[in-house]
């Protein structure tokens, strides 16, 4: 393990409190104290859970009456490396992060970001116009708006409700 | 706490992490990968929906300090159907030891990933020494 030149700090910054002076403040803040260490202990491995080279983008789906929106946070990929698939029942996100060429055979002694290639399915409750997707990739985002067909728009009906 | 998902990208930055804040957003603490050059440090932030114009970076004394500020998502006439990631800005904090060139740290940003090339100093670069045989 070389000796690190770049520290991640917040585990053990304390912040500034200041009911210390009391008698009562003194308790509560040991109290906060052993509570910070308690909880401090899960947070030792802060992505833990995750192995290297395992990928699993985080989506977001939105719906409007007009259509659905599927947003994935993407960081660090090429529009190029991702692929958006579409039948009738279900959309799949597929692609892979890659490693930085330039940056492989380096001494990395922090990791917690990750690589490797990844998977998604989310399937579809209504039917979607396929010709009209549209896929858009900024700043790390992929957006996917499917806009319904207008026979899924005209098949949601409003039931009035009635008093007896 | 108990069960983080397989998946995460992102976390939730602690109360120790995020100060006090004066905007009402989340805050998260980007996933980040350290590593070591001959000449420079490279450090990689995962900060999706960051670019260049909304990433603040800022150093003083040893602190190093990235901040990205996040658009807010306008979903006009949608309604959040699965929200797995959470929307907000990231923030995470670093201490650099005297082995950093402050004056030549260069950030650059690129589909929503930091990147920072922090110089070594001169007086620490691996030198290689030359052994001689005695004539």
């Amino acid at each position: 393990m070389p000796k690190k030149s770049v520290v991640p700090q917040g585990k053990k910054s304390v912040p500034a409190r200041r009911e210390e002076y009391s008698p009562f403040g003194l308790l509560r803040q040991e109290m906060n104290r052993l509570f910070d260490n308690f909880l401090g202990g899960f947070e030792m491995q802060p992505f833990m859970g995750r192995r290297l080279g395992e990928f699993s983008p985080t989506v977001d789906i939105t719906e409007s009456d007009k259509a659905f929106r599927v947003s994935a946070e993407l960081p660090g990929m090429e529009d190029k490396d991702i692929d958006v698939l579409l039948n009738k029942e279900s959309i799949t996100i597929k692609g892979e992060k890659k490693e930085e060429k330039e940056d492989k055979g380096k001494d990395y002694y922090h990791v917690e970001r990750s690589y490797g290639s990844f998977s998604r399915t989310i399937p579809l409750p209504a039917e979607v116009d396929t010709d009209k997707v549209k896929a858009e990739f900024k700043k790390g985002l992929l957006t996917v708006t499917l806009p319904k067909t207008v026979q899924a728009i005209k098949q949601t009906k409003k039931i009035p409700v009635k008093t007896e | 706490m108990a069960d983080l998902p397989q998946d995460m990208q992102k976390r939730e930055a602690g109360p120790t992490e995020k100060g006090e804040r004066t905007r009402e957003r989340n805050m998260y603490t980007p996933a980040v990968d350290i590593m070591e050059r001959k000449d420079d440090i490279v450090l990689l932030a995962d900060m999706p929906g960051v670019d260049e114009t909304s990433v603040d970076i800022t150093l003083e004394k040893n602190v190093l300090t990235i901040y990205g500020k996040v658009a807010e998502e306008i979903h006009s006439g949608y309604t959040l159907y699965l929200s797995e990631y959470g929307s907000g800005d990231y923030q995470r904090v670093f201490t650099l030891t005297e082995e950093v060139d402050r004056e030549k740290i260069r950030a650059t940003v690129k589909n929503g990933v930091l990147r920072l090339v922090l110089p070594k100093a001169e007086a620490v670069k691996t030198r290689k020494i030359e052994v001689k045989g005695e004539a």
